[in-house]
């Protein structure tokens, strides 16, 4: 998507749509402005954002309907999740018991390893979604609705490992944070 | 939105915590999750190779309390189960024992499909001709 485009399009529908426009309109008419002007504004935060807009896509597409579909979690990085979360439950267990010195620091130093492991995994899942969002664009040129299922299929798999390991980057941040 | 008394029963006093020993053979291990909301459940179980009685069942779930709650009535049901009786259980079991709300009917999901993970791996494990002390190639690897 043209970014740039994105922008001065926003900015010229806003113009147009801005109250000062609307002085001396009708009652009815600066009420649809305003309408509208709230729905060019969800637009445009769906829109810049491309996490946002692959999700929209999909929930449109009707691929993420909570209880109609069954989503599927990749079950190597289940087991991955899975041993993080023991690590953060320790280093809780560690602190409440007031526990100080090397046992805690090594506890520490493997968290941040981890997080930084996943912190690169996410930039990786979101360089794949983006390239699976550009078939789908590519399919939507084309008309080749096969491509394009199939491209929408990725995404969602694609979304599904994010939301786990978007979860524990912020998981790992937040207790370390905490001091 | 307010937790039913058994699933705040179950959420403040899991039953079965913990973990079996994954390598032994008689162990089955269930490891699934929701991406939804990003919950992951371990559920294992120790199974009798002669009567196919579930012995031991033990949980470990990191998600929101409906989850840990269908997890930890899930090791209470299948102990003392055959593997045919615990295959039997249905997440609709636990929605209406727990009285689980909609919008969390997929932590029941997530349970029933946890026993049948941990089935499944327990089976492979013993399948026919397969030395009782061969390392499964399950998905528990760490």
């Amino acid at each position: 998507m043209d970014m740039n485009e994105l922008e001065t399009r926003f900015h010229q529908l806003s113009w147009k749509l801005h109250p000062d426009n609307f002085v001396k309109a009708t009652a009815e008419e600066r009420e649809l402005a305003l309408e509208r002007g709230s729905q060019l504004n969800d637009a445009y935060r769906v829109l810049r954002d491309p996490v946002a807009r692959v999700e929209y896509l999909l929930a449109i597409e009707g691929m993420r309907k909570e209880g109609a579909t069954k989503q599927q979690a990749p079950p190597e990085l289940l087991e991955e999740v899975f041993e993080l979360n023991e690590s953060l439950d320790e280093l809780r267990g560690a602190r409440a018991a007031n526990q100080d010195g090397a046992e805690m620091a090594a506890l520490r130093r493997r968290l941040e390893e981890a997080a930084k492991g996943f912190e690169e995994r996410l930039a990786d899942v979101d360089e794949q979604l983006m390239a699976a969002a550009k078939e789908w664009d590519a399919t939507v040129h084309s008309g080749d609705r096969a491509a394009g299922r199939a491209a929408l299929g990725r995404m969602n798999e694609i979304l599904n490992r994010r939301s786990y390991i978007r979860n524990l980057v912020r998981g790992v941040t937040q207790e370390l944070a905490q001091e | 939105m307010a937790y039913s008394d058994k699933v705040v029963d179950h959420y403040n006093h899991p039953r079965n915590v913990g973990s079996l020993d994954k390598n032994d053979p008689s162990v089955g291990t269930g490891l699934v999750g929701a991406p939804e909301c990003g919950d992951v459940m371990k559920l294992q179980m120790k199974i009798n190779p002669e009567t196919q009685v579930i012995e031991e069942a033990k949980f470990k779930t990191f998600g929101c309390g409906s989850a840990i709650a269908s997890s930890s009535l899930a090791t209470e049901w299948v102990k003392g189960k055959t593997v045919d009786e615990a295959l039997a259980i249905k997440n609709t079991d636990i929605v209406r024992e727990l009285a689980l709300p909609p919008v969390k009917i997929h932590c029941s999901v997530l349970a029933e499909d946890a026993i049948k993970a941990a089935i499944s791996d327990w089976k492979r494990k013993n399948a026919a001709d397969a030395p009782a002390e061969k390392p499964a190639s399950s998905a528990a690897q760490s």
